[in-house]
């Protein structure tokens, strides 16, 4: 078998997979897709209306359904590329039957889906809001782009080392909830890192996560410049966890039992 | 063609090591088609997803070439909330086959009614080993891996699976593992009885009959 013949049957496995579980995803109707749709909207909904009655306003005059949109989506991007992916094994144990499907196929096709997900619920909700406005200004499609794209690759690479934590100790599937919810808070989905003290803002941008929110507002908003986001800082992280999680999952491959 | 070299495999239990195979060695040459005897907790379903490729043995190498089936039978390889028609899509899919005439195939060899719209959860045992079958035939393997499978249905099936079997057998061959006689009898050249991680051969299904009764 040749590179371009391995090449080949890779990407029919993943396209064969990701199909799949967009049937397993959202249902077998149509309606299904209604649903990743809306527990981002619901986020916006609500976080918009604490803002209105608290009447605080967004850093730097952004519009608020955008800022919040940018933080939200990219934040559910990162976290449910990670969670769908640790959670590959156990759905899907029934496919490893098939020999030429891999871990990292099946991770590979549920990343490939949360993405264009994500990406559509975003277009769909600045859409609706341009609309709504009548204007619609992006500075640099290609950044936001990007900023997701790191966002999807840090899921994916985190996914991948849990999904091979949880084959060796069941333990690391519940201890992820609580561990993954801070970052809700703390990767700036309701603040830049422009706005904060520089003290905070030292500790805070340890994180990963908040340099792709910022990158993605930066990307989407005319009136905003992130000089602290560092995408090779997220990009250090992504081969960090790709190196950890391709080593594990080698290390448990034996482990997994295909029934 | 498989070639198995020393292969083991042993699984952890509360009473310490088991070894399901021990060292195991054996050639399945092509259009030979082989009958594996062995009782319940032989070993035999390990062996098949040993030679499919779906789990790996803990020592030892497993050779092959041509494409060889993944293990046919009742249960895995299904989503049981898609349907047995999605379900052929997908397998079609990953091996690169013709959708469309392997839907069709399957759907007429598996003869389920309406059921191949229906979930897979929804079908029965039976129900479901003649999708399994039906679907790996529609795509062309030259190794069958078969986990009991043909003992199910009814004699009608039964006799469907065997000359479907008996059409190929100049291109295609078969490894049924069995803890019955009877499933494998009618399929296969040479006889396997599996006992305590080693393989005991013979050519002749009395002989191998004789050894199987007697352990």
């Amino acid at each position: 078998m040749t590179l371009v013949d391995g090449a080949a049957a890779q990407l029919r496995v993943v396209h064969a997979l990701a199909l799949r579980e967009t049937k397993t995803r959202f249902g077998t109707h149509r309606l299904g897709y209604l649903w990743a749709l809306l527990e981002p909207a619901f986020w916006i909904g609500t976080f918009y209306a604490l803002y209105a009655l608290a009447g605080r306003h967004t850093p730097g005059g952004m519009d608020l359904v955008p800022f919040l949109a940018v933080g939200i989506v990219s934040y559910e991007l990162f976290s449910k590329t990670a969670d769908r992916g640790s959670a590959a094994i156990g759905a899907n144990k029934a496919l490893l039957f098939y020999p030429h499907v891999h871990t990292i196929d099946l991770i590979a096709a549920r990343t490939v889906l949360e993405a264009a997900t994500y990406v559509m619920v975003f277009v769909v909700i600045v859409g609706a809001h341009a609309l709504a406005v009548q204007e619609l200004v992006v500075d640099s499609l290609l950044r936001t782009l990007w900023g997701m794209a790191l966002a999807s690759l840090l899921g994916a690479t985190l996914g991948l080392v849990l999904c091979s934590l949880t084959v060796v100790s069941p333990t690391v599937e519940r201890m992820k909830g609580p561990l993954m919810r801070p970052l809700f808070w703390i990767s700036g989905l309701f603040f830049t890192a422009e706005s904060l003290p520089s003290r905070a803002r030292d500790v805070l941008l340890w994180n990963p996560v908040m340099h792709c929110v910022e990158i993605v507002r930066d990307g989407w908003f005319p009136q905003y410049t992130a000089r602290h986001a560092s995408a090779s800082y997220v990009l250090a992280w992504i081969v960090a966890l790709a190196f950890a999680g391709l080593t594990l999952e080698r290390a448990v491959r034996r482990k997994v039992e295909v029934t | 063609m498989i070639e198995l070299r020393d292969v083991t495999k042993t699984y952890s239990t509360t009473a310490g090591p088991h070894v399901v195979l021990d060292r195991l060695s054996f050639l399945f040459s092509d259009r030979v088609s082989v009958g594996i005897l062995g009782r319940n907790g032989a070993g035999k379903s390990t062996l098949l997803r040993i030679l499919g490729g779906a789990e790996l043995p803990d020592a030892g190498r497993v050779l092959r070439s041509g494409r060889v089936s993944w293990p046919i039978g009742f249960a895995g390889g299904f989503n049981g909330s898609l349907t047995g028609e999605e379900n052929c899509r997908f397998v079609a899919r990953i091996y690169g086959a013709e959708i469309d005439v392997v839907v069709e195939y399957a759907q007429a060899f598996a003869d389920i009614g309406n059921y191949f719209h229906m979930p897979v959860r929804t079908y029965s045992s039976g129900m479901r080993a003649r999708l399994a079958f039906g679907l790996s035939m529609a795509i062309d393997f030259d190794t069958y891996l078969v986990d009991e499978v043909t003992a199910v249905g009814d004699k009608l099936f039964q006799d469907k699976c065997k000359r479907e079997f008996a059409d190929r057998r100049e291109r295609s061959s078969v490894i049924i593992v069995s803890h019955q006689i009877a499933t494998i009898r009618d399929y296969c050249d040479i006889f396997c009885v599996l006992r305590d991680g080693r393989f005991h051969v013979f050519e002749q299904i009395k002989e191998a009959e004789r050894a199987y009764k007697a352990a």
